[in-house]
């Protein structure tokens, strides 16, 4: 009679830190501690990225920039939807895609980040949301290198227009943050997986 | 686990596809998929006769093709002298006035470009893209 293993194969969706940690410990509550606010970090800068760019957020954004709160709080009572038009041209400026495929993007893309972002708030398809997000920030960066290399001039629309006045080291500093941040996640989040799932369930 | 990430990754993808293809839905009618110009922000070479005296004609091509022809009373304004050409722009500009912008032919992108900035830089409202450009100016010129 064949023999079955009692190994039961763990839900790849769930976070790695449901399953039980092997360190114990103070410290390791800190470390995971720290983790933790990182991803969320990470998550609320996406969200933040994915809203600007869905609803009009240019004068909450200038309010708040100039510390001016009851302004700021006007504006949320008064927040719409952004310009559907504005965001495709951001994407048409790099001279990259054809105008169709930026409006699609410029659909598509802030639903994305927010959606990932959601994933490494609750921890739901984690690694998915941060492979995604490590993808589309490098792709992010090559498209500022290639216009800033073929000398155009753009507004990356990577937070809606606060960030039209950034400059290009300003933009590849933020994004190479992002970025790192986003693999150190990745690393873990897999480090975690593999020393707690069996090898031959891999 | 390789594949795992990429299982969450299509299933988050898929996830993002809904809301996006419901806004683009929503604004079905606010924006264009055929030009990055709204076609609220074009014009036929007749509507822009019709506009009579108000009209400002510009023209968005390259110095020579502008040297070589042009629309009677055009002002040349091209990317490559963006800064020097503006202000002999706005100089013979006046409120009330619309611009109309052409560059070569239907498939040319300077007119959208030119018309982008004069909207974004100089805030002007009254900016429109002629259908077809020069090659559609000359056709009913003929």
């Amino acid at each position: 009679m064949k023999e079955t293993s009692n190994v039961q194969r763990p839900m790849l969706n769930t976070e790695p830190a449901a399953y039980p940690t092997l360190g114990v410990g103070r410290s390791s509550n800190i470390v995971r501690f720290l983790w933790r606010t990182l991803g969320l970090v990470v998550a609320a800068i996406f969200i933040f990225a994915g809203l600007t760019k869905i609803l009009d957020l240019d004068h909450l954004i200038a309010d708040l920039q100039q510390l001016q709160f009851a302004n700021a709080l006007a504006d949320l009572r008064n927040v719409s939807l952004a310009k559907p038009g504005e965001f495709a041209r951001d994407i048409d400026n790099f001279k990259i895609l054809p105008w169709p495929v930026s409006v699609a993007l410029a659909f598509y893309v802030p639903w994305l980040e927010i959606f990932c972002a959601l994933g490494l708030v609750f921890r739901f398809l984690y690694r998915g949301a941060l492979s995604i997000l490590s993808a589309s920030i490098v792709v992010f960066t090559l498209a500022i290198i290639a216009a800033k290399v073929r000398g155009l001039d753009i507004t990356c629309g990577c937070f809606g227009h606060a960030s039209q006045h950034w400059s290009f080291p300003s933009h590849l500093a933020t994004n190479l943050t992002i970025l790192v941040a986003l693999v150190a996640l990745l690393f873990k989040a897999t480090s975690e997986i593999r020393r707690q799932i069996p090898f031959n369930s891999r | 686990m390789k594949s795992s990430i990429l299982r969450q990754a299509v299933i988050l993808a898929l996830f993002a596809l809904l809301p996006a293809a419901g806004e683009a839905i929503y604004f079905r009618d606010k924006i264009s998929w055929r030009s990055a110009i709204a076609p609220s922000e074009m014009v036929t070479v007749e509507q822009a006769r019709g506009l009579g005296d108000t009209v400002i004609w510009v023209d968005a091509r390259p110095d020579e093709e502008f040297a070589s022809d042009h629309v009677p009373g055009a002002i040349l304004l091209n990317e490559d002298r963006w800064n020097e050409l503006l202000p002999q722009f706005l100089a013979v500009w006046s409120p009330g006035k619309k611009v109309v912008v052409y560059c070569s032919s239907l498939s040319c992108n300077a007119s959208r470009e030119v018309v982008r900035r004069l909207r974004k830089e100089a805030q002007l409202s009254d900016v429109f893209v002629l259908e077809g450009g020069w090659e559609a100016w000359l056709k009913k010129n003929r």
